[in-house]
């Protein structure tokens, strides 16, 4: 930051220095009553241009306001609309001075002096004063191509003007330049005409297509002779014409002047002045004439008419027109979010109305209004269904965008691994919901990272086990009902089972009499529990490594399912199920500690009135008995660390939910039950990753955002606690109690 | 003429040099300023992407310590921080001036790319500060909340603290004690 | 990625229109070629095509305006989105420079949201054909 302000101060210090040099060299010749050098004068408003801009930047406000107006002042006396008098000077002269004084409080790190650059403000539009025009159009007598004229700036126009008031005479300087080359061939152009006048202007001409030279007109004020120039600027590639004078009043019909070769340059624009049919020279067959058709005296001095500009052409605003009607569309996320929204909406609706309709229906005196409704519910269902299925197929992409990613990633993880992997991929253009695939990225590069880290071999051993040295990495989609499976299949080393359960007793997840009827898709089931993959070391488990808990997770958020087969020795697949969409799920809403919350109705197997004669503590756990089996229980609100409503007291009914997850049971508890209710879940940001207990949030109407419950997860996390495993759910379905003392 | 031409040039170059590294640092940046209990803050304007006002905000169970809860904007779900918390600033109720900060640093920027939902008091100005017009903070602030504030601007004899969004949306997980399971099974009080 | 072709000899007023128009991370950057001058601006065009040319009217030797006529005539760029960026000064200027071909202008002093959505604006539009 420091070194910075330096830089700009030492820099700002020499732009205004030259300033200085060049309003003292002002200074004298106007003194001495010469005109004021053009050069000086443009090197001025360039100083002054540069400072406005480097202060701007550096945020330096009060020189970069003063230096703007300082700019414009410059830039009118450029083109010849201020007369550079003493008083001007004296203004320029008092600008340098305030100039110093701000650079002085920036070296202090003082605010800038304000006053001064006020009063210097107010002084300036005082002291300028304009010439009145009139002067004589010494353009109208020169055979110029409109063409040319067209392109000069106001400013060259006013040094051209300026050249031939003074008697100067006009060339045109054809050169052609190699692009390559042209910096120098440019400088050695310069210098050598530089003694004999002054270049006005380099025009580009020709087609410009190729992109080895370029053809250049130069026009040259010169009070050379052409033969003189001819001989001074000769060269091989160089043609030199003079522009000619032509005299005042001739008649209209006689034949042009040629000025230059070359096609006059395509300029479409509209008539400047009523009697013109067109303000520049219509392109000729041979393209060497200079033009034909409008007179040259008319059509030039309409291009010099100031008092009438070509009408503006309309400067297109931000604002957009459609062309046409394209084929495809492209249609903002948002957008299809918010009528995905509306769809979300329309189901709530369409809930409520089923449950009227039902009452309706109930009603004996309203038999055939209910019928009715019926049919029209029926019908709005269908339709609504329609929709969704429209509007989620518009949100659709291929897996292919995930894919190439993952393909890099694949390149860049084995280079550090110092292992051959070859990553093979089917079924890309497998399609799914927009917002799946953006929440997919991760979970699938942390699984082919753990295959490549823990699952593909290294070299040797590859070898030793009579392997191919390059490792296999397969990642194949394909569309399966309403669902999207994705796998990803290593031929690595594969989880060695015993390892995993060896971590799983002692972590106390499992007995060991257990484990003897488990299936090994249970036991690799463990890799995915929270707090399972962690600093233990890889060597323990010699399959995978850190983040399969979180994948699930990730996963789950989804609404889908993630499974794992494997052999060891052999390789590693794991296959994870999608829902094609974020689909709208049916869910419970309850309320717990005062808020909304939704359980997926997936897993809730039922629901009931709690009792609380029926708690009994085992274990330091609480449980209850339902139909002769014990069925833990969790207080939600607790479970949450949720504060309880002060009003709360014991003799207000509340509710169990009873949640299933695998063989597993829980009784949730929770203070009401709302409903039965459509939601579409939404995924929680990145930043609440870490937070357990929920597989998202809805929209429960009006803005209000309830969390969606995830009760698989909560089970987990009780199990993963402790003890509780025999107190959730016995492994064998004949309802042993478990509840051994 | 020709050494005035190289003498020129080289000054040209330099300048050059010097404008553009002044761009990249972000040398005339523009602040949104905004007020947390009696102060006035502000961070770079171009990561702020929507000012709201409140939404119904839903608390998140053992979400982290600054997490106030979630919003819904437009169908999406965004997490609330309350940069109060961050700065041990007062925590007065919500009035109608206060505003949620839809904020979001991309990875490059030192983000996780997620946009999330900044609460403050109440939205000021958009205010330009020059890289030197920035003073150190280090010298004024104890060290804790020199974690937080990049520097001091002043504008009309005011200081405002700029504010650095990294720590707070950078990629870096916060360990809270909200995510480690409820141990033991107690039973519910 | 959108590239766009800036030409303006000033180094300052370069960088300003590069931190202009590479300010967004987001969606669809932009990347930004410089040129200092007309006659490197012509050197840069056959490595294109660009997707939209700035240039400023007033630099010496080969002006904008040249500038301006000479793409409008070439090949690749004939349908380019051209903006122009001129002095408050001069009104013809800018003028000269839509009827020579320009699709639109802005004058200096500008504010940098002012380029970045005008270069926008025309790259959504040339993105749409």
């Amino acid at each position: 930051m420091v070194d910075q302000r330096d830089e700009f101060i030492s820099e700002a210090q020499e732009i205004i220095e030259g300033l200085a040099r060049d309003l003292l060299a002002l200074d004298a010749s106007v003194k001495r009553k010469e005109g004021a050098d053009h050069e000086l004068i443009n090197d001025t408003f360039r100083a002054v241009h540069t400072l406005k801009g480097l202060s701007s930047l550096f945020g330096v406000a009060r020189m970069s306001t003063l230096s703007h107006h300082l700019e414009d002042l410059l830039d009118e006396m450029r083109l010849g609309r201020v007369e550079l008098t003493p008083k001007v000077l004296d203004v320029l002269f008092r600008a340098v001075d305030v100039y110093g004084q701000i650079l002085a409080a920036l070296r202090a790190g003082e605010p800038e002096p304000a006053r001064s650059v006020d009063e210097l403000l107010a002084e300036l539009d005082s002291s300028v004063s304009r010439p009145q025009g009139g002067s004589a159009n010494p353009l109208a007598e020169y055979d110029l191509d409109p063409g040319l004229l067209a392109v000069l700036t106001e400013y060259e126009e006013h040094r051209l003007r300026t050249n031939l008031q003074q008697g100067v005479g006009l060339f045109v300087i054809r050169v052609r330049f190699d692009l390559a080359t042209i910096d120098g061939a440019l400088d050695n152009l310069k210098s050598r005409a530089k003694p004999h006048g002054e270049i006005l202007t380099y025009l580009p001409s020709g087609e410009g297509g190729d992109a080895e030279s370029i053809d250049l007109d130069v026009l040259l004020a010169s009070r050379q002779s052409l033969d003189v120039l001819r001989t001074e600027l000769a060269g091989p590639n160089v043609q030199i014409e003079a522009v000619a004078r032509r005299m005042q009043h001739r008649a209209v019909s006689e034949p042009p002047v040629t000025t230059f070769g070359g096609e006059a340059p395509r300029i479409t624009t509209p008539p400047a002045a009523p009697e013109d049919t067109s303000l520049f020279a219509p392109r000729t067959q041979s393209g060497k004439e200079g033009f034909s058709g409008t007179t040259p005296r008319q059509a030039v001095s309409a291009v010099m008419m100031e008092e009438e500009p070509p009408p503006l052409v309309d400067v297109p605003r931000p604002g957009l027109s459609i062309r046409g009607v394209a084929q495809t569309v492209r249609v903002d996320i948002r957008k299809l979010d918010h009528l995905m929204n509306i769809v979300a909406e329309l189901a709530i609706v369409r809930s409520a109305l089923s449950r009227i309709t039902d009452r309706v229906r109930g009603a004996p005196e309203l038999r055939e209004l209910g019928i009715e409704l019926h049919r029209l519910h029926r019908g709005l269902d269908r339709h609504l269904g329609d929709l969704q299925s429209g509007i989620l197929e518009v949100r659709m992409v291929p897996l292919g965008q995930v894919f190439d990613k993952l393909a890099r990633v694949v390149r860049q993880i084995s280079r550090e691994h110092d292992k051959e992997v070859n990553l093979v991929i089917t079924g890309a253009e497998t399609e799914v919901d927009k917002l799946i695939v953006e929440e997919l990225s991760d979970p699938l590069m942390h699984m082919i990272r753990n295959a490549i880290d823990h699952g593909i071999e290294s070299r040797r051993q590859r070898d030793d086990r009579g392997k191919p040295e390059t490792g296999t990495i397969a990642l194949n989609a394909y569309q399966k009902g309403n669902h999207v499976v994705l796998e990803v299949q290593d031929d690595g080393a594969g989880i060695d089972e015993d390892k995993v359960l060896a971590t799983a007793i002692r972590r106390g997840l499992v007995t060991e009499s257990e484990t003897a009827a488990m299936l090994q898709r249970d036991v690799l089931g463990f890799i995915f529990m929270p707090g399972f993959t962690t600093k233990d070391g890889v060597d323990e488990l010699s399959g995978r490594g850190v983040g399969m808990d979180v994948v699930k997770t990730n996963i789950s958020k989804l609404g889908g399912v993630i499974d794992v087969h494997s052999e060891l020795g052999i390789g590693t697949k794991m296959t994870v199920t999608l829902p094609i969409t974020l689909a709208i799920i049916s869910a419970l809403v309850v309320v717990i500690a005062g808020r909304r919350y939704a359980l997926p109705l997936a897993s809730v197997l039922e629901a009931l009135v709690f009792d609380p004669a029926t708690v009994r503590t085992i274990e330091q756990r609480e449980v209850m008995t339902l139909r002769g089996a014990t069925l833990a229980l969790c207080r939600l609100d607790a479970f949450f660390g949720l504060p309880r409503p002060a009003s709360a007291n014991s003799s207000i009914r509340r509710f169990v939910v009873v949640v299933g997850v695998g063989n597993h049971r829980l009784g949730c508890v929770v203070d009401q039950l709302i409903g039965q209710q459509d939601i579409v879940i939404k995924p929680l940001g990145k930043s609440l990753d870490g937070v357990r207990g929920f597989a998202g949030a809805t929209e429960l109407g009006d803005q209000h955002v309830g969390l969606v419950i995830d009760a698989p997860a909560i089970v987990e996390e009780i199990l993963a606690a402790g003890d509780a495993s025999r107190l959730l759910g016995a492994r064998r379905p004949t309802g042993a109690t478990g509840g051994e003392a | 003429m020709s050494r005035r031409s190289s003498t020129r040039e080289a000054s040209e170059a330099r300048r050059a040099a010097l404008a553009r590294r002044a761009v990249e640092r972000g040398a005339r940046a523009e602040y949104l300023a905004f007020r947390m209990a009696e102060e006035i803050y502000a961070v770079p304007i171009a990561y702020v992407k929507e000012i709201l006002k409140l939404p119904p905000l839903t608390e998140v169970p053992r979400a982290p310590f600054d997490v106030i809860g979630v919003i819904s904007v437009r169908g999406r779900i965004v997490t609330v921080r309350d940069l109060r918390r961050r700065l041990r600033l007062p925590e007065a109720p919500p009035t109608r001036r206060s505003r949620i900060l839809l904020a979001e640093l991309t990875p490059e920027q030192g983000g996780t790319g997620e946009r999330v939902g900044l609460f403050v008091d109440e939205v000021l100005h958009v205010y330009r500060f020059a890289d030197a017009e920035i003073e150190s903070a280090a010298t004024v602030l104890g060290s804790e909340l020199a974690e937080y504030v990049t520097g001091i601007g002043r504008q009309q004899g005011e200081m405002i603290l700029l504010v650095d969004l990294r720590p707070i949306l950078g990629g870096a997980k916060t360990q809270t004690p909200a995510q480690r399971p409820v141990l033991g099974g107690r039973p519910g009080a | 990625m959108a590239r766009v072709l800036v030409v303006e000899d000033s180094a300052a007023m370069r960088a300003f229109v590069r931190a202009a128009l590479e300010d967004e991370s987001s969606h669809d950057p932009i990347e930004v070629t410089e040129a200092s001058s007309g006659f490197e601006a012509l050197r840069l065009l056959p490595r294109g095509p660009y997707d939209c040319v700035v240039t400023d009217v007033n630099m010496p030797d080969i002006n904008g305006l040249e500038l301006v006529n000479f793409i409008r005539k070439s090949e690749h760029h004939k349908q380019t989105p051209l903006i122009i960026i001129s002095t408050q000064a001069s009104e013809r200027d800018k003028q000269r420079g839509i009827a020579l071909g320009a699709d639109s202008y802005l004058a200096k002093p500008f504010e940098p949201e002012d380029l970045r959505m005008l270069v926008r604006a025309h790259l959504d539009k040339r993105a749409r054909r």
